[in-house]
């Protein structure tokens, strides 16, 4: 492995624009070798607009002997064939999550990356905010106390709109706001307590990808029950975060990278604690979550460690995804008919 | 059958006219922008066609086969006039029967004249304005009638009902505490709530004037600003009765902090602050002599050096002395507009009859925001501890 690590950035749309490529420019690991797009005057226009001149590629296959991983940051139907090629030439991948569209897609990779003994890691960014550790360490240390229920809410009105517009496509996405909003959260949720033992869901989809939707999760096979209930909207502006409600009170979280764990004790109303870390923590708090993400690979891929997100994890999330959706509700309340009457005039 | 081409169609009235002309006989073509904003009509399986207003080669490409276009869209000052005129032109190459514009009560200024109650009022936008750009619309669109293309510019003035932003910022300045009601709250409040205007844009579609002249659509009737707030408060969850502001305190209400004059002393404060030494500091020469300036500083004792850090940043932020909510100025100063826009010539010509009143705009509009926030589920003890976070 030479000093630097060569990565190919394997699309050249708007996360790998806004944070892939300018966490793989600010890692003093990383080197961009390859901007690989099927419109390669898109990944020339990138390497342009940041002054560098990495090889440019219309396919991956082109660029794996000159590489020692990739970060694949395309439609999530394309993971599963991509990453597959980059394993099996030999190539570490990071994947934008969610890992795939599918179970069986996540699944295959999974295996790819078994039979070549090489890393795969999904792009779960927010599991390295300083807070989201930190509040791991406390629920296991049980230091708010007993888990009685919990939420979490993320609502946008519109906002990111990928260049291919794969988004708004169900069968390239693998669903609507659930994956593309939601699987943050479901992925830190997992992490926080393992899998739920029970799950359902609710949405607005009328045929499309879902605009709305509520998630509940039973937990029971703890030593004691609690339930949770997660809620994604990309019509609604919502205030965004996680609430926990403990035996001693309320844990808030607000869904930012740079958000601190605030304690609202029951037994103290209207006083509430911010929680912080007095001890040094294992990184950089002034690195970007993308930068400590792409480090994690690089040094997963070095040390023969396990990534902090690793496809396993990835494929639990998709598990849970699909039985999310095999779960569902359809829900589409018309607010003029919960008025009564109408009356023209 | 008609073949109805929505520009614009993710927005707040293109979605609702959409989700609307879906259920009828005719065939509708949605044109968006982007697909961020999109979500409401994808997840009915629509599809929802990419269209850049300011390629004149797309737009007519577009209109292929349109027999009536209704233009929802917005967008920067290009999109809104080059696009706009793409957008005529194409319909009339493309011999497009009728031409639905959405104009905007904004032109007749802010405040309006006291006879904007009726369209025959003189228009007298601000310079730069949105209303001076609306008004640049219109007379496009009078253009384009004159050369033969059937147009009418439908004006309304803030649209109310499910899913309007125009509400939804009314509840968070409630809740922020950053609205104030004028005098007793007697203003008129001119609202149309979106479901009404689809019901015009709709009849607009087959009747009406052909000259692109103005019609007002309003809920027919005209609220008073405490009946706005009545129905929002509940909503916005915040303790207290709402503030009260006087007539001539909103008048001097600015929108931002305003100009500052110079100060030498300010500027020289600005320039030793640790805000901007921090940043001179990532470079090696500034470093060293923040470094020496710092030293020097630390020799001349603890009381001199709490003396100048007191001078330069000022004293340390306590909580104790944290001010009152600033106002949203424009949000507030709208209760100077004063009038209340008047729909006879749209009943008139159009045969327009608002499908709700303004009590059950205002009701549907709280059925879904506390549906989409979840008030009354069994989440809500807890979500609401991230509004007040």
């Amino acid at each position: 492995m030479p000093n630097s690590f060569r990565l190919a950035l394997v699309g050249a749309g708007l996360i790998t624009q806004q944070s892939h490529l300018p966490a793989a420019l600010a890692s003093p690991l990383a080197e961009v070798a390859a901007i690989v797009d099927p419109v390669v005057e898109r990944a020339r226009q990138l390497a342009r607009a940041y002054g560098i001149a990495p090889r440019i590629a219309s396919r991956v296959e082109e660029v794996l002997d000159t590489v020692d991983g990739a970060v694949i940051a395309t439609p999530n139907d394309s993971h599963s064939a991509l990453a597959i090629t980059c394993l099996s030439a030999g190539v570490s991948t990071l994947i934008e999550k969610p890992l795939a569209s599918s179970f069986g897609q996540g699944a295959a990779i999974v295996e790819a990356a078994d039979k070549a003994a090489k890393v795969v890691a999904v792009g779960y960014a927010t599991r390295f905010r300083a807070s989201v550790r930190l509040l791991k360490q406390l629920l296991d240390d049980g230091y708010f106390g007993t888990v009685h229920r919990f939420v979490h809410q993320f609502g946008t009105a519109g906002g990111w709109a990928p260049m291919s517009g794969y988004n708004l496509d169900r069968a390239m996405a693998g669903g609507g706001v659930l994956v593309v909003t939601g699987t943050h959260f479901l992925d830190r949720m997992l992490h926080f307590w393992g899998y739920p033992d029970d799950v359902s869901l609710e949405d607005d989809s009328m045929g499309g990808p879902e605009a709305n939707c509520t998630a509940r999760f039973v937990y029971a096979h703890s030593g004691h029950a609690f339930e949770g209930i997660a809620r994604y909207s990309k019509t609604v502006q919502l205030p965004a975060g996680m609430v926990i409600e403990t035996d001693a009170g309320y844990v808030v979280l607000a869904d930012d990278d740079d958000a601190e764990i605030v304690f609202r004790p029951r037994a103290t109303p209207g006083i509430e604690q911010v929680i912080r870390a007095r001890t040094a923590a294992d990184y950089n708090p002034d690195v970007p979550v993308f930068q400590r993400q792409l480090d994690d690979f690089i040094a997963a891929c070095c040390g023969n460690q396990a990534p902090e997100v690793d496809g396993r994890q990835g494929l639990e999330s998709l598990r849970l995804i699909e039985q999310l959706y095999a779960s569902r509700r359809g829900v589409d309340v018309d607010p003029y008919a919960l008025i009564g009457e109408r009356s023209a005039h | 059958m008609k073949r109805v081409a929505v520009i614009g169609a993710s927005g707040f009235v293109g979605s609702t006219l959409v989700e609307r002309l879906r259920a009828g006989p005719d065939e509708v073509v949605p044109y968006i922008h982007s697909s961020g904003n999109a979500w409401r009509l994808a997840r009915h399986a629509i599809d929802l066609r990419p269209l850049n207003l300011l390629e004149p080669a797309q737009v007519e490409a577009a209109l292929t086969g349109v027999t009536h276009v209704v233009n929802c869209s917005r967008g920067g000052d290009e999109v809104m006039l080059s696009g706009l005129r793409n957008l005529l032109t194409a319909s009339r190459k493309q011999r497009v029967e009728r031409f639905i514009h959405l104009g905007s009560v904004a032109v007749y200024g802010d405040p309006p004249s006291p006879e904007s109650v009726h369209e025959s009022a003189p228009t007298l936008p601000a310079p730069g304005s949105y209303g001076s750009v609306k008004l640049q619309q219109d007379r496009m669109v009078a253009q384009a009638a004159a050369e033969g293309l059937s147009a009418v510019t439908l004006c309304p003035p803030n649209i109310s009902g499910p899913y309007s932003s125009y509400l939804t910022g009314l509840v968070d300045a409630l809740r922020q505490r950053a609205f104030a009601l004028m005098d007793d709250g007697s203003a008129p409040c001119s609202l149309v709530d979106v479901a009404n205007l689809c019901v015009a844009i709709e009849l607009a579609l087959v009747r009406g004037p052909r000259d692109g002249s103005r019609l007002f659509i309003t809920d027919g009737e005209v609220a008073d600003w405490r009946s706005v707030v009545e129905h929002l408060t509940p909503l916005a969850q915040s303790n207290g009765p709402v503030a009260t502001i006087t007539r001539e305190a909103l008048a001097d209400m600015r929108d931002g902090p305003g100009k500052q004059p110079i100060s030498l002393m300010k500027s020289f404060k600005h320039l030793v602050s640790s805000d901007v030494r921090q940043a001179l500091r990532k470079d090696p020469l500034w470093e060293r002599v923040d470094g020496i300036f710092r030293r020097g500083v630390a020799r001349m004792g603890k009381s001199v050096e709490g003396a100048l850090r007191l001078a330069i940043e000022g004293p340390l932020a306590n909580g104790a002395t944290a001010s009152k909510p600033a106002l949203n100025a424009r949000l507030c100063r709208q209760q100077l507009r004063g009038v209340g826009h008047s729909c006879e010539a749209a009943r008139a010509a159009l045969g327009y009859q608002p499908l709700y009143t303004f009590d059950e705009s205002m009701r549907a509009f709280a059925a879904w925001y506390r549906s989409h926030h979840a008030m009354d589920s069994d989440a809500w003890p807890l979500l609401r501890q991230l509004y007040s976070s």
